[in-house]
């Protein structure tokens, strides 16, 4: 009985992915290798990608920048993690949450806000020229290294939460026992880390340095505000308008998607041979310290810090949208609520709000159907291949969003397979909600399948014995026990479609269909005030989204103890 | 109320074979009890009783309808978890009525019946609680209760009180064997406890890896065991190994390292032959400390253990140390005493296949 629904399951979203996933990235790395002319197989364009010095630096910049940011992230994540898995401290509850600002702000705007922070002409300057630390004729130019390190900053502060929480996740899956037998064995709290805590905790940081490496590397919309056009994601997105003729943006493309699927191949690899991959849930209480004094402020202000930080291109952002005119100064010198209303009269600001929410919302609700099926054959079918199915679902992490959407360019124009998903007038809907809702895909399945595997199969098999049929049982029994899995699961999914950058910025050709993101990056290099208008769209996307983020951390946080089994 | 039938049931999990060609058949409104050591495959089959798991080959009857390959929400078999798997989020009332709701009950009578059957548990006016209010006992009924009030063709119980303590376990046998016999169920109870099985059970099953040791009424298994691992299993004993030197009607005289003994084989199909192994039976409190008549052993009280209405020696003969239980004991002798004698009467001994 079991099995039907589960296989059609399994068939149903592995014809979706052939169709949707592996289809145009497919489409991407064969016309990488295929001559249009003759439909011949080449190395031609990878031969020529290498062989010319604009695109090699492009690629090493774009490697380089990954590397990069992917320590620095790290940098930022660990000490978080550890901090808040070893200890109790005051308001440590509000400040785990408040380190996951920088979900709530594309980066790209983030980026806008980090150049009236740090510019050369920007407010730290300022403010140390004011305080006579700094000499007003030699401004220090701390995003220096043609822009390198402002990349870097933006996408570590952009990036560290995923990291964070990968790393807070497998350091919550520690039986604390592993620790509490090395403490019992007379082994010091510095040992420990590097002997016990530190190895055992290695699958989830490579789980999360990959996922962060690929997006670093691949970031398209943070480079673009920099003006920093050499690099890889930058010279695809410019090639784009002649993309009949010119073929190098696709073996560009190729080169990005096999480097990230051998990172992640690589990440795999690290976590398969860790005897960790399938521990099971901890039994043994935590061994929390509660610390006070000066150890808790201590503890307190190493978060604090980093929400602070993390919060200048927020702050940037904050003031650029209520600014008169903002050049040289700590704070822009004459406040207004001009853009405000200038924006909602823009005919781009308005539509693309409606257009995010629905856009994010029906992509939501997609992955979050297909998701919870797939959990449920992960965790709970003894179908044959459910691995393979729950491998394949989290590919769409390994592919970066830019290989995605160009195959789906690709595909959409006149004549091509996905033409007919274009609405009318060129509406990019179908386009948008699949590509959002695959790409999340690998957030409700997790969430969901974690909750399902927490939650005791005999309260569904108790179902079936009173009669209740498999359908019933989900709706009555499964879904409202991980209801709030799967709620912090579509917060997450729906909170980054808000913010996806590459297939908005792709997909969405007329101004009428602008996704948020899209919009944001057309008033920016609107003259007269559109950075300003920008930054203010920029504020109510991020209201919106600390809305979403309180709340999927607020039902996180119910997991435990509501429904404690 | 309703037949069950196992016949042959095999079930493979990978290479391990926890069942192992199960057959027996439960008569309509029986209490009946599978028990075993862990691993024995006892829960598998009541698993594969209740569709949980569907046997490699054999097959399963409710009364004349094959229900092997049925999924349980079609079975009408109400299971009660061991571990409860009361539903968090709904209350007490709302989980007993779940079974009713999936049955379309109409709302009015679903109502009455919630009511009754959280009266029959003694839990009247539980029913908006929610569940993490309840107690471990008052868990228990709740299931029981979600359990009957669909009044199902067969009750199935998971090894119901074993996460509760123990005068709270002796309270509710009673408790679910009057439920069960009130409402003429037919039930098969899963448990390692061989008190509440003695306790409790019409009849029971011993298994040992995925077969049926021995099937009988608690009285027969007790004083009949078929085999040295049932005799051990179902209570404690003493096992004392010998040759048969003769066999009469019913009774076997055997040789044995401390002199010859008779006892009863417990076999009546079985008839030993001169110079055959056997292994004797003989329960701790079969034994009585006291003069030499036939059947009885020499030795010195090694250990004793005094537990209020009774007191357990440990004495050690030529053959081994043999447990010897003296209920309201009027003399309690000292570890260190010898000689004592140790006798049992015939019919006490009971002679088992080697």
């Amino acid at each position: 009985m079991k099995r039907g629904p589960a296989l059609l399951i399994a068939l149903v979203t592995s014809l979706l992915f052939a169709v949707f996933f592996l289809y145009p990235a497919g489409m991407v790395v064969k016309q990488a290798f295929v001559r249009p002319a003759d439909g011949a197989f080449t190395f031609d364009f990878i031969g020529s990608v290498f062989g010319n010095p604009i695109y090699r630096e492009g690629l090493w910049n774009a490697f380089i920048l990954g590397a990069v940011s992917t320590m620095a992230t790290l940098l930022i994540a660990f000490p978080l993690a550890l901090i808040g898995h070893r200890y109790d401290f005051r308001f440590k509850n509000a400040l785990g949450v408040l380190v996951l600002a920088p979900m709530i702000l594309p980066p790209f705007v983030g980026a806008v806000g980090v150049k009236q922070m740090l510019g050369v002409d920007g407010a730290l300057n300022a403010l140390l020229m004011k305080l006579g630390w700094m000499a007003a004729d030699a401004p220090y130019d701390w995003l220096a290294n043609g822009r390198f390190t402002g990349i870097v900053l933006m996408n570590a502060l952009h990036l560290y939460p995923i990291l964070y929480m990968n790393i807070a996740a497998a350091l919550s899956n520690l039986d604390p026992a592993m620790e509490q037998a090395a403490e019992n064995l007379g082994c010091s709290p510095f040992r420990r880390f590097w002997k016990i805590t530190l190895p055992l905790a290695m699958p989830g940081v490579f789980a999360g340095a990959s996922v962060v490496f690929i997006w670093a590397f691949t970031e398209l919309g943070v480079p673009l505000v920099f003006d920093f056009a050499r690099v890889a994601p930058v010279q695809i997105y410019d090639g784009i308008k002649g993309l009949d003729k010119n073929p190098i943006p696709y073996a560009l493309t190729a080169i990005l998607l096999v480097v990230a699927a051998l990172v992640f191949a690589f990440s795999k690899l690290v976590m398969g041979r860790s005897p960790l991959g399938t521990a099971p849930r901890p039994k043994g209480r935590m061994n929390v310290e509660k610390v006070g004094g000066v150890k808790g402020l201590l503890c307190a202000s190493v978060f604090a810090a980093v929400f602070i930080v993390a919060s200048i291109p927020h702050l940037g952002v904050l003031l650029l949208s209520v600014a008169e005119t903002w050049y040289g100064s700590v704070i822009p010198e004459h406040l207004t609520m001009r853009h405000y209303h200038e924006a909602l009269g823009n005919g781009l600001v308005v539509p693309s709000i409606q257009n995010s929410l629905m856009y994010a919302s029906c992509a939501t609700l997609l992955a979050l159907v297909i998701g919870l099926g797939v959990a449920w054959v992960v965790v709970r079918s003894d179908l044959k291949g459910r691995g393979f199915l729950d491998t394949m679902v989290m590919m769409p992490l390994a592919v970066p969003g830019l290989v995605m959407a160009f195959g789906y360019l690709a595909l959409s124009q006149e004549g091509k397979a996905f033409h007919f998903l274009v609405g009318e007038g060129g509406s990019p809907f179908f386009l948008l909600v699949i590509a959002y809702g695959i790409r999340r895909l690998p957030y409700i399945v997790r969430s969901a399948v974690a909750g399902l595997q927490q939650s005791n199969i005999m309260l569904e098999q108790a179902a079936a014995s009173l009669g209740a049929n498999p359908f019933r049982t989900l709706r009555r029994v499964s879904i409202p026990l991980i209801g709030a899995n799967l709620a912090a699961g579509s917060i997450l999914a729906f909170a980054f479609a808000m913010l996806e950058v590459s297939d908005s910025l792709i997909l969405a050709q007329q101004a009428q269909h602008y996704p948020i993101t899209k919009a944001i990056y057309t008033l920016l290099s609107t003259l007269g005030n559109g950075t300003e208008l920008a930054a203010a769209l920029g504020v109510w996307s991020m209201a919106f989204l600390s809305v979403a983020i309180i709340g999927a951390a607020v039902l996180g946080g119910k997991r435990g103890g509501l429904f404690k089994v | 109320m309703e037949s069950i039938r196992v016949e042959t049931v095999v079930k493979q999990f990978g290479g391990v074979r926890a069942l192992d060609g199960v057959s027996v058949e439960i008569a309509p409104g029986e209490l009946f009890f599978l028990l075993g050591a862990s691993g024995c495959g006892k829960t598998t089959l009541l698993r594969c009783i209740a569709g949980l798991e569907i046997p490699t080959s054999g097959s399963i009857h409710f009364g004349e309808r094959d229900v092997t390959k049925l999924p349980p929400h079609k079975r009408e078999a109400a299971m009660v978890f061991q571990s409860y798997a009361l539903w968090p989020h709904l209350t007490v009332g709302q989980n007993v009525a779940f079974g009713l709701e999936e049955r379309k009950v109409p709302k009015a009578e679903i109502r009455i019946r919630v009511a009754e059957a959280l009266d029959m548990v003694k839990l009247s006016g539980f029913g908006d609680r929610s569940i993490d209010q309840m107690s471990g006992g008052q868990q228990q009924r709740v299931s029981l209760a979600r359990a009957l009030v669909v009044k199902p063709k067969c009750l199935l119980l998971d090894e119901p009180l074993s996460n509760l303590d123990a005068q709270l376990r002796v309270e509710m046998r009673r408790e679910i064997r009057r439920i069960v016999k009130e409402n003429g169920l037919t039930a098969i109870y899963v448990t390692h406890d061989q008190e509440e099985a003695l306790a409790m059970a019409d009849r029971m099953a011993v298994l040992s890896n995925g077969k049926i040791g021995q099937l009988g009424t608690p009285e027969e298994i007790y004083r009949t065991p078929r085999s040295a691992y049932v005799a051990n299993f179902i209570g404690e004993t003493n096992l004392i190994e010998g040759e048969v030197q003769e066999f009469r009607s019913g009774f076997a005289t055997v040789q044995t390292g401390g002199g010859p003994m008779v006892g009863r084989v417990s076999d009546p199909n079985w008839h030993p032959t001169a110079g055959e192994k056997v292994t004797l039976s003989i329960r701790p409190e079969a034994w009585r400390l006291g003069t030499a008549q036939d059947n009885h052993l020499t030795g010195k009280i090694v250990e004793r253990t005094y537990l209020g209405q009774r007191i357990q020696y440990w004495i050690e003969t030529a053959i081994g140390r043999q447990q010897v239980v003296e209920l309201n004991p009027h003399v309690i002798h000292e570890p260190g005493e010898t000689p004592v004698i140790v006798q049992s009467r015939h019919d006490d001994v009971v002679v088992l296949k080697a």
